[in-house]
């Protein structure tokens, strides 16, 4: 079989005849390889992240293994995809907010930081030197005037904000459940929301889960929330919605 | 930088005396949404299908036609993190003017430097050109000009033209409606129903971007609401 193309286009972020760039395509496959599924909603007034807290082994020490980072005092991230390409990407964003804060005097905003860590991811998918990394970030903040954010960036540079998605092995059935979720009940209230994303977790991977096999991050408006500061729930806290979600099957 | 590594240009001749990169990259604009623009006796207007991949994506975020200065805006088809990045190297370019000159860049100007950045990225080392086609509309002391710019970095001043999915179907059906004469209002009617001819569904102000400048010199993207009066005038 003829293909065009100088046999590179697998190999480095070239095009392919077709105009596509397989080494994009393959990062995004990377991020399956993590085995986990992440899904983040947004609320009137909160944005919540959950993700699965898979440790291969059990000899590892468990309060090591995380995905959820806080990038800010108020802007959480969670990465989905290969363990040391997502330590890579929480340096960049916790340098570029750093410095953000630094040059202007005020906190960076959620949408600024999304765009800056996908323009990164751009580059990397046109510059030959490096190869794009193999992680999806979603981010979470709570916006002076705009209100509660959730962005996701991606290894091909694209980003954009979300009132709910999915990343990881199941996010095609977690995106169908997300979508019916929300066209029934829109502006969701803190509870609500994270009922929402660890319901939507339960869902599509048919499991029940234990709080110890979950990460949750929220963050939240008004001052029981934290005002508006990221923060990762306790083991407590999860297990208090979890009883929620039983209770309500 | 390990970038010395990639001294050597990625876009080389094929024996035919073709560069394929550049061939692939126009492939992959023409996989990307429609868009077009038209430039008219008074004025220039610029369209897009913003067709939007789920309803879970928050569409105030997403904005495809960019304002680059008070006078020009640009919008494309094809990959958007690349287009992102020549809206910056644009925004760049045209500060530096201004800072030089206190007058805003001409639009023909502000082309010829961007097409000339699409073009090095065709020569240089270690990078692939860009995937993305511009269409770039703007109203200076020349009056109202429209400007397409390829992946080569090649450009061209249209007065209508379109790019992407559709583009051969919505260029047949501008020639046949353009005339020199029309005014910018009729333009926009012409620009939706050109959009209309391609587009699977409804048109409605949240599918679709429009952005407009006219005597003014002020370009604008329009609101959804305004995107919607003009649909029903053109219905």
């Amino acid at each position: 079989m003829s293909r065009g193309g100088s046999g590179y286009d697998r190999h480095i972020t070239i095009f392919s005849p077709e105009g596509r760039l397989f080494q994009v395509e393959y990062a995004f496959k990377a991020v399956k390889t993590a085995g986990v599924t992440s899904i983040a909603v947004r609320g009137k007034d909160s944005v919540v992240f959950v993700t699965q807290k898979k440790v291969q082994d059990k000899l590892i020490d468990p309060s090591s293994v995380t995905r959820l980072f806080k990038i800010t005092k108020y802007v959480g991230m969670l990465v989905t995809g290969l363990p040391a390409d997502t330590r890579a990407i929480v340096q960049q964003a916790r340098q570029q907010a750093a410095d953000f804060r630094f040059k202007f005097g005020y906190e960076i905003p959620v949408d600024y930081l999304a765009k800056v860590l996908a323009d990164k991811a751009q580059v990397y998918t046109q510059h030959a030197y490096m190869r794009p990394l193999g992680v999806v970030s979603m981010l979470i903040g709570i916006d002076e005037e705009r209100g509660p954010q959730l962005f996701k960036v991606d290894p091909a540079g694209y980003y954009v904000g979300y009132k709910a998605t999915a990343v990881g092995v199941k996010e095609t059935e977690a995106h169908n459940f997300l979508e019916k979720k929300l066209k029934a009940t829109p502006g969701l209230s803190y509870d609500e929301a994270v009922i929402t994303a660890i319901g939507a977790l339960q869902s599509v991977l048919s499991e029940e889960f234990k709080a110890a096999d979950l990460e949750v991050g929220v963050v939240c408006d008004g001052p029981e929330g934290g005002d508006r500061a990221f923060r990762v729930l306790s083991t407590e806290d999860v297990d208090h919605f979890l009883t929620i979600i039983s209770e309500r099957d | 930088m390990a970038e010395s590594q990639y001294s050597f240009s990625l876009t080389t001749f094929s024996p035919s005396g073709k560069l394929v990169q550049i061939e692939y990259a126009l492939n992959a604009v023409a996989a990307g949404a429609t868009s077009l623009g038209i430039s008219a006796a008074d004025g220039v207007v610029i369209a897009t299908e913003k067709k939007l991949p789920s309803t879970l994506v928050d569409e105030s975020t997403v904005q495809k036609i960019m304002t680059i200065t008070p006078s020009i805006g640009v919008v494309y088809s094809g990959m958007g993190p690349d287009f992102r990045v020549l809206v910056r190297r644009a925004r760049k370019t045209a500060q530096t003017y201004y800072q030089t000159y206190k007058e805003h860049i001409p639009v023909a100007q502000l082309v010829r430097e961007t097409a000339a950045v699409m073009q090095e990225f065709t020569q240089t080392g270690g990078v692939r050109p860009f995937g993305v086609s511009l269409m770039m509309a703007g109203y200076d002391d020349n009056g109202p000009q429209l400007y397409q710019i390829d992946p080569s970095g090649s450009y061209f001043a249209w007065k209508a033209s379109a790019i992407g999915k559709n583009m051969t179907n919505a260029k047949a059906f501008l020639e046949k409606r353009y005339s020199d004469e029309v005014g910018i209002e009729d333009a926009v009617h012409t620009a939706l129903l050109t959009l209309k001819e391609g587009f699977e569904g409804q048109l409605s102000g949240a599918n679709i971007e429009v952005g407009v400048v006219g005597p003014n010199r002020s370009f604008k993207v329009l609101t959804e609401a305004e995107v919607n009066d003009y649909l029903q005038e053109v219905e």
